[in-house]
């Protein structure tokens, strides 16, 4: 303990730690009947360091070429000691990191949390899932097997309905007119480099924002807060959290193990697509949304009504903190809440009515 | 006596004018070139339809659209619109050709390698040599009118060529081509011929490949009978003509102590124990002397051939049930998420030993067909391992699943405990 305490003189001597330990001791979270909605924030986190930390280690034998990527998941999954379990817990985390986000979201939106002064932290976290997406859509390519190069097709193909730029996009996101190993490298690049490097600093600003502004209590939850005794976040809310990340592992450990990432057969670009091509399941309720347009509306082409329609809509959302002028004096406007509820149920009914295989 | 010798009079002058070695040069323009003559012009005009159709099937034409007119097969002026001078007799006018004179005069031209040059470089042009040769060549020149010439098999007028889908003669068409004469029972009991051979064929492997697989390669009636030289092959042929797609087991019979014997008993190499039509798809359970076994047609039980049936056959089993029962192990470790590529090798490999098993039947060598079987024992018994592996790995992913879950479960325990400890 002697080393300990001289060890952490040291630090503190050097880099005035004390008042970060001050503040942590003292930092509360607020209690109340929806305060387990806090968590899920904690857990999407988890499963991003668990992502962060299985990522490297596939790194370590991943090769992002068309002629070798396919074969070197299949060495991981086959040969490499645990590699199985990495690559098996890489996928479903990722799976589950995406979940956690939208709960996160959803249950943030439905407590009005978004509202003044917490509009910075609402957009970051927004930028922050739409981050998350691209990691999805960029990683599920790299194994470079048949529904993963199709897919990828079909999702950077969406991408050239955009006016004017949209085929400068393509070629962007592309590397070229094609999916091709050109892709493959370039979407390793982001799902690596870029996409990491941007969710960290966006991540730190996040957090330090939380920090900075505390826990928002729900409107209408004030009093309950006031008549509960505060947990204080150092241990007690550390350790409820900690409750939640060891659920999270087990559930992460249960499904590797049972429920194997599936690895699919090489891509081969001189095949024909396979029938019921699908992006991951979070994009589900925009791509069936998209199928069901006509060709046409009002003269237009439909899927670029529909991307049309589905950017707007992102923006109203992004900007609710602004819209929702209630939101900024304590009091949000009901239209706001009826619009999550509304967007909830959409997604949650487009995405399960499409695994029941309503829109086939 | 004098309608016999008109009659005599009229095939001679048929005859005469189709073996011209080649079609008059004005009946023919250069290759590729259309042909354009006054007959398919006025005959499209006619009211009899007998008369309109061949001119309305000349555009499809392989002669017509290669540049040959009517002339070119029936003589006289194509370039004449006066009917007289177009089909003037003088002018080498032949109407409707008698069946005799059909092949003499297509073969006027396909027989003459430096006319038929012009149209395709490595066209053959022994067909009528051929035809001369077959069955019905000969009794065509017996005088029998009811046989099958050029334009039974090909058409007389849209002649299609011989690689176009619609053509009659096309591989998936000439069956019923052949089958027009050859499935009326009635006709063929005229020339002591069951009339039953096509209904048969449809029930083969061979018909089976060609119709579902769409295999254009696999045999028809041409591909054993020949086409323009059209015979039954003799029993001392039947392996040749089979041996042509099957080579390997021709080689092992040829090896077998059946060789000789079916020789002896003039008795055919294949047919004896596959059919000749109804090639049905051969099973591992024909082997034996039992009923509905084909090695009972000569052998009984307790002899040579006998014994030596029942030890292929029960080394076949073996084999068949190794094969089946590591395939069942391997499928039930993929189900469970294992990759099982190396386990798939090694399936490959057991079932081509297998097929080459299969093949070392015709030998009829016992020892032969073991040596291969031994193979597929290995190769089924190295990926039965193989999942045996898998299923160990499975168990020992699922004990550690457990351990794991339990060191969790422990620490949330601990955690909870902790937690309301502090929080009391």
């Amino acid at each position: 303990m002697r080393i300990l305490d001289r060890l952490w003189r040291a630090l503190d001597d050097r880099l005035d730690l004390a008042p970060l330990v001050e503040f942590a001791t003292h930092k509360e979270v607020p209690q109340h009947r929806r305060s387990w909605a806090y968590y899920f924030g904690g857990l999407t986190m988890f499963f991003f360091f668990v992502q962060v930390a299985t990522g490297i280690l596939l790194l370590l034998y991943y090769r992002p070429t068309a002629e070798a990527a396919f074969e070197s998941v299949q060495f991981i999954v086959t040969r490499v000691p645990f590699g199985w379990l990495i690559r098996s817990v890489h996928s479903w985390s990722a799976n589950l990191m995406i979940l956690a986000a939208f709960a996160h979201m959803f249950s943030v939106y439905m407590m009005g949390s978004y509202a003044r002064p917490r509009e910075f932290t609402w957009w970051s976290g927004f930028v922050l899932l739409l981050l998350a997406m691209g990691f999805g859509f960029s990683g599920y390519l790299l194994p470079w097997n048949e529904l993963s190069f199709f897919a990828t097709r079909v999702g950077t193909d969406m991408v050239s309905k955009v006016p004017l730029a949209g085929e400068w996009l393509l070629k962007f996101l592309r590397g070229g007119e094609e999916v091709t190993g050109a892709t493959l490298t370039r979407f390793f690049g982001f799902h690596v480099a870029v996409l990491p490097m941007i969710t960290m600093a966006l991540l730190g600003v996040h957090l330090a924002l939380l920090q900075r502004q505390g826990m928002h209590i729900p409107e209408g939850l004030e009093e309950e807060a006031r008549a509960r005794k505060p947990l204080r976040f150092v241990p007690n809310f550390v350790m409820r959290e900690g409750v939640v990340w060891l659920v999270g592992l087990a559930a992460l450990a249960a499904l590797a193990a049972f429920f194997p990432w599936e690895l699919g057969v090489k891509a081969d670009p001189f095949t024909s697509a396979p029938a019921g091509i699908k992006p991951e399941w979070y994009f589900l309720f925009m791509f069936e949304a998209l199928k069901l347009l006509p060709a046409h509306v009002l003269g237009i082409e439909g899927e670029l009504v529909g991307l049309g329609v589905f950017s707007l809509a992102g923006l109203v959302w992004f900007l609710v903190p602004v819209l929702d002028r209630g939101s900024q004096v304590g009091h949000r406007s009901r239209a706001f809440v009826v619009l999550g509820w509304l967007a909830l149920a959409y997604v949650v009914s487009f995405t399960l009515l499409s695994f029941a295989g309503v829109f086939k | 006596m004098t309608s016999r010798l008109l009659a005599a009079a009229v095939v001679l002058a048929h005859v005469a004018a189709a073996a011209l070695a080649a079609p008059p040069a004005n009946a023919v323009r250069a290759p590729g070139k259309h042909a354009e003559d006054t007959c398919t012009a006025c005959h499209l005009t006619l009211d009899d339809a007998r008369l309109r159709a061949p001119a309305q099937l000349a555009n499809s034409d392989i002669h017509h659209t290669q540049g040959i007119t009517c002339a070119g097969c029936h003589g006289g002026d194509a370039g004449s619109e006066d009917p007289a001078v177009a089909m003037n007799a003088a002018k080498g006018f032949v109407g409707k050709f008698g069946r005799r004179a059909i092949a003499e005069m297509c073969g006027s031209c396909h027989s003459d390698p430096t006319f038929m040059l012009r149209y395709a470089p490595n066209i053959p042009t022994d067909q009528l040599a051929q035809y001369r040769t077959s069955k019905h060549g000969v009794a065509l020149a017996k005088g029998d009118t009811n046989i099958a010439v050029c334009s039974s098999c090909h058409g007389a007028h849209g002649v299609l060529q011989v690689n176009d889908a619609r053509s009659p003669v096309y591989p998936t068409r000439i069956v019923e081509t052949c089958g027009h004469c050859h499935g009326d029972a009635a006709l063929m009991a005229r020339y002591g011929i069951k009339g039953n051979e096509i209904a048969e064929y449809k029930q083969s492997v061979h018909y089976a490949v060609l119709v579902k697989k769409n295999d254009l390669s696999a045999p028809t009636c041409k591909s054993c009978h020949g086409a323009h030289g059209a015979t039954p092959p003799g029993v001392s042929s039947v392996s040749n003509v089979c041996g042509t797609c099957h080579p390997t087991q021709r080689e092992r019979f040829d090896l077998s102590p059946h060789k000789d014997a079916f020789a002896a008993l003039q008795e055919p190499a294949c047919e004896s124990c596959h059919s000749n039509h109804a090639i049905l798809h051969p099973t591992d359970g024909w082997i034996g002397v039992g009923e509905k076994q084909v090695c009972g047609n000569c052998h009984s039980a307790g002899d040579a051939g006998a014994t030596a049936a029942s030890a292929i056959s029960g080394a076949l089993e073996k084999a068949t049930a190794t094969i089946t029962g590591a395939q069942g192990r391997v499928d039930r470790v993929k189900r469970a998420g294992m990759l099982m590529d190396d386990a798939d090798v090694k399936l490959e490999e057991a079932h081509q030993s297998l097929v080459v098993a299969q093949v070392e039947i015709h030998t009829v060598n016992p020892a032969r067909v073991e040596d291969q079987t031994k193979a597929v024992l290995a190769a089924s018994g190295a990926a039965d391992t193989l999942a045996a592996k898998a299923e160990a790995e499975i168990r020992y992913r699922r004990t550690g699943l457990f351990i794991s879950l339990g060191v969790i479960a422990l620490a949330l325990v601990a955690l909870i405990i902790k937690i309301r400890a502090m929080e009391r």
